[in-house]
């Protein structure tokens, strides 16, 4: 056809078709390996490139006190945000001026926020006043990327503080991000403590997420799929406390200016009426933004205002542990109610001697409580021995934790055989370590908490119930309720026992001449012991356990105040104006006597605080 | 009636011209319908009926006219590449347009069409023999000069494109392997001296291997070899001495994973937006890449992203076998037509065809680097538009005028 053999040959026509063929098999192979084999990957990359999830923040759950009060609600807080794939940088010195923060504190939130995510707004500075805030508004065009959202803050609605039961809530730590970053991001508020921290699943809700379309300059295009795919935030179920938000204000007031607990129960049950511990503060001062300032403050102070003195403590209990040595030796029958000893007002012991208050005269069990006789109780720790005493302190739940729905506490110290052969050496320690332990003094360790469960138990004929503040939780949508049970065990001390102990705690307030006459109620019958527990480091500790009405208890109560001297003139007045309180409070009081007796009472308390 | 036009009517390559068409309008349309660009779907339906108007003006013109007319066309494209260098809109970075009121006239995509010509027009006289060294260097520099003036503007796209459609044309017209080695060699080792030192040795063997098989006689290859040398060891030289900014620009033209919000975002979002479209793809205007605006200006070089985001594998083969079957019908022509002008010119156009596609799609599918060169037919552009359908105008041309001689 042509001059040139090889113009147009069939060769060259079928090599060129191959070699076209061939490209188009390699394009045909890369789209099958794209679309089919990478779809999955692929597919998931395009769906976060075009929609974007906007968090939306559940409202934390409200608490209730147990006549149905608000005691923790949440009120609005302004937050200013930053989205760093809109954010410039050239923009951050203005910021930290509005603010008034620290460029770097900015730029490392920003750096932080990007790793979550580059087009999500991330928190720059929490709780934001008014004027910061109308400031912002004014110049926010001029900064892209920069926003604020309105969050809710914890807002506390009475006048008591409960610190240490509600605890509160605090922008989330990294560690604590570490631990769970799949439910927080940064500046998360978190519960940090008390009943916000053992709740923190149930209270915080769950986050909703509102999808938008956005293109590639990260420009918001309007709802994603009409809004149909987005996930509603789930509001935090509310907490049904069994405080008592009055109680709880008086008990405060009185344990103003110490340091100390308070601690009382309900002995139906173990709910938590009131817990105090002091000193607190406001746990206000944290729902917003925590000025470090004050947190190293508080970490820093000699007088521990975080610490929970309820749960934590572990001070000797005095006096108030005698009827745990009484249950021990009446149920073994080591002595019985008739059991008389003659008390000189000091025991002997190898070439020890133990003191005693008094000389109490001839004293059997229920006379020994009502006056508090030491040396009874020197001589029946030893009758009984220290496996019994560590036995019947473990019934009455001292030595473990109570298991009380507020974060932590103290097992406390029950020392038994073991104990002292670990501590001093198998064979070089002699019963004289026993003695004091009758009195409640010497290595013994106990927590207000266990000693508010133990007259709990004392009250109620032998059940110890586990200590718990939430009665309830309410599901803030529907007003469904999930009652949390009472989870309780026997103490195993027979019935006759208990009312010999508490008969010998009924005299100790109703009986003139009692110890505990001042937490004495005009108009009802009020059970306790109090005790006064020496202190190496001081003053003694001041403690008063006790119940009433003492035929059918509803309010078991224990306090204790470091360093104040004896139990009968300054932790009993407390407890009297408490129980009355609550029993004003639950009508159980006969309205006509009780507002009266309530003032005076109120008035002798106050002078006795104020020595 | 039917079979007589049949016979003179290439109703194949004017089909798959119109289907390819219409992919691209369906395509620029989803790609735009949310961009806040939705005068370019108006425009691009003007250029079609432009497009239109020239496919059949090619189709239908006189054979021997078009031969005589073969090189003023050409000369008078120069003459614009030329001009558009001196009083060229410059947009985006690069002198390759002529503005014309609200319309822009790009000359590089009509010098396509007259180089395309005129190569034919050169080859297919009698006098000319490709295996005569002063012919082909003349062939050559058809092609060169207008390379020149568009790398000059700079369009280095469009200027590979001249290359990669010499290559079919040279072989078609029965160029040595010799020649094919020698255009070869040199851009082997010149491409792997950007790569470092050991794919730079490799590239040198291959280049070496390749030279020694096709070698005619020993001088002309030692002499091909040493000019391979001389330009790999140049590039080579030129690259070390860039400031190291634009190595880093070169690393990611070859590499566009390295910088994924740079050069190598759209080439990321082009494959996200294609994987992402799985066998049936998300459906029409369902796109979340395409309606969202992920690949800038997505309607010119990444629009293929838009038959493979909505409509899958599926469609991303369609748009594939049209071509395949446009390029086949193209061989076809070439090998039926009985005179020389035809058959290179039928050549000439798919080796452009070819190039576009080629490398079009394998930057959308991540395979090439990114180089800005439109997709026939579905590629928003009316310049692109109407020279590609006066191209398919040629073929049918050069089908009708196959018997000639």
């Amino acid at each position: 056809m042509f001059d040139s053999p090889t113009f147009g040959s069939l060769t060259r026509a079928t090599i060129l078709r191959s070699v076209l063929g061939l490209l188009f098999l390699l394009l045909l192979g890369r789209l099958y390996q794209l679309q089919m084999l990478y779809h999955t990957e692929l597919g998931k990359k395009s769906e976060e490139n075009s929609v974007r999830a906007v968090i939306q923040e559940p409202i934390r759950g409200y608490m209730y006190d147990r006549y149905g009060t608000l005691v923790v609600d949440v009120g609005p807080s302004y937050t200013v945000t930053v989205t760093p794939a809109a954010f410039d940088a050239a923009n951050l010195e203005k910021l930290a001026a509005l603010l008034q923060m620290d460029k770097k504190e900015i730029a490392d939130k920003i750096t932080k926020g990007r790793a979550y995510s580059r087009f999500s707004p991330t928190r720059i500075k929490r709780d934001v006043d008014f004027k910061t805030l109308s400031a912002l508004e004014e110049i926010l065009y001029s900064l892209p990327g920069v926003d604020y959202q309105v969050e809710s803050k914890r807002t506390y609605t009475t006048s008591m503080q409960a610190t240490h039961l509600l605890g509160y809530v605090k922008e989330i730590t990294d560690a604590q991000l570490s631990r769970s970053a799949e439910v927080y991001r940064p500046g998360d508020v978190v519960g940090s403590s008390g009943l916000e921290s053992s709740y923190e699943t149930r209270l915080r809700g769950e986050k909703g997420f509102e999808f938008f379309s956005v293109n590639a300059q990260g420009q918001f295009l309007g709802s994603y799929d009409g809004g149909n795919s987005n996930i509603r935030s789930k509001e935090g179920y509310d907490l049904l406390l069994h405080l008592d938000a009055s109680v709880q204000t008086l008990a405060e007031s009185l344990m103003a200016n110490t340091r100390g607990a308070l601690v009382a129960l309900d002995p139906n049950n173990g709910g938590i009426i009131a817990m105090v511990s002091k000193p607190d503060f406001d746990p206000s001062v944290f729902s917003g933004v925590t000025p470090l300032q004050l947190w190293q403050q508080l970490n820093s102070d000699t007088t521990k205002p975080l610490f929970n003195r309820a749960t934590m403590t572990r001070y000797p209990p005095g006096s108030t542990f005698k009827m745990v040595i009484a249950a021990a030796a009446l149920q073994d029958g080591i002595i019985d109610e008739h059991y008389r000893i003659t008390c000189t007002g000091a025991f002997r012991f190898g070439d020890r001697v133990f003191k005693d208050l008094h000389v109490h005269g001839s004293t059997n069990v229920v006379e020994s409580i009502l006056r508090s006789c030491n040396v009874f109780y020197y001589q029946l720790v030893l009758k009984i021995g220290l496996e019994r005493f560590a036995k019947y302190s473990r019934m009455f739940g001292f030595g473990s934790p109570t298991g009380v729905d507020i974060s932590e506490e103290t097992a406390g110290l029950i020392p038994d055989t073991e104990h002292y052969d670990r501590v001093y050496g198998k064979g070089k320690w002699t019963q004289g370590y026993l003695v004091s332990l009758g009195i409640g003094q010497g290595e013994i360790g106990v927590s207000p908490l266990q000693m508010a469960s133990y007259a709990a138990a004392l009250a109620n004929g032998g059940t110890l119930y586990k200590p718990h503040a939430v009665a309830a939780i309410r599901n803030k949508r529907t007003k469904a309720v999930e009652e949390l049970g009472h989870p309780l065990k026997t103490t195993g001390v027979e019935p006759a026992v208990m009312d010999v102990l508490r008969e010998g705690m009924r005299r100790v307030v109703q009986e003139p001449g009692g110890s505990g006459g001042l937490a004495r109620i005009y108009g009802i019958q009020s059970a306790g012991k109090t005790g006064t527990a020496e202190n190496p480091h001081g003053d003694d500790h001041a403690w008063y356990v006790g119940f009433a009405p003492f035929e059918n208890p509803s309010i078991a109560v224990a306090v204790m105040i470091e360093n104040a001297g004896f139990g009968g003139s300054k932790a009993a007045p407390i407890a009297g104006a408490v129980i009355r309180t609550y029993l004003r409070n639950t009508k159980q009081l006969p309205e006509r006597i009780a507002k009266p007796a309530a003032r005076d009472t109120v008035k002798q308390v106050t002078q006795v605080t104020e020595h | 009636m039917f079979d007589y036009f049949r016979e003179y009517f290439d109703f194949k390559g004017l089909f798959v011209c119109l289907a390819l068409v219409a992919m691209g309008l369906v395509s620029i349309y989803s790609a735009t319908y949310d961009a806040g660009a939705g005068a370019i779907f108006e425009k691009q339906t003007v250029w079609v009926i432009a497009g239109v108007v020239a496919m059949l003006v090619a189709a239908f013109f006189p054979f021997k006219l078009l031969q005589r007319l073969a090189v003023p066309i050409y000369a008078l494209t120069l003459g614009a590449l030329f001009s558009v260098l001196m009083i060229g809109a410059r947009i985006s970075g690069s002198k390759s347009w002529f503005g014309v009121g609200d319309f822009g006239i790009q000359p590089s995509e009509f010098a396509k069409v007259a180089t395309v010509l005129a190569l034919a027009a050169f080859l297919s006289k009698t006098t000319i023999s490709i295996s005569n060294t002063k012919h082909l260097l003349g062939t050559m520099l058809i092609v060169v000069l207008p390379m020149m003036f568009i790398l000059a503007q700079p369009d280095l796209g469009t200027a590979i494109i001249f290359f990669a459609m010499v290559v079919p044309v040279l072989y078609w017209a029965g160029a040595s392997n010799f020649v094919l080695a020698a255009i070869f060699a040199p851009v082997i080792v010149a491409a792997g001296a950007l790569f470092g030192t050991t794919i730079f040795l490799i590239s040198i063997v291959i280049a070496g291997l390749i030279i020694f098989f096709a070698h005619e006689n020993r001088f002309a290859a030692g002499a091909v070899f040493g000019l391979t040398l001389a330009v790999g060891l140049s590039v080579q030289t030129v690259y070390d001495n860039l400031p190291s900014y634009q190595q880093k620009r070169i690393a990611t033209f070859l590499n566009p994973e390295s910088d994924p919000l740079g050069a190598g975002y759209n080439v990321i979002q082009s494959k996200v937006a294609i994987g992402s479209g799985g066998l049936t793809g998300k459906g029409y205007l369902q796109g979340t890449q395409t309606q969202l605006n992920f690949i800038p200006e997505q309607w010119t070089d990444f629009i293929y992203c838009v038959p493979g985001e909505e409509f899958g594998f599926i469609g991303g083969s369609v748009v594939l076998i049209a071509f395949a079957v446009l390029l086949f019908h193209g061989i076809k022509i070439a090998s039926i037509s009985n005179n020389k002008f035809g058959s290179v010119g039928a050549i000439g156009v798919i080796g452009v065809f070819a190039a576009h596609i080629f490398v079009n799609i394998g930057m959308s599918l991540g395979l090439l680097p990114v180089i800005g060169i439109p997709l026939p037919f579905l590629s928003y552009g009316g310049s692109a538009l109407i020279a590609n359908m006066a191209m398919v105008g040629l073929l049918m041309n050069f089908y009708a005028n196959r018997k000639e001689h």
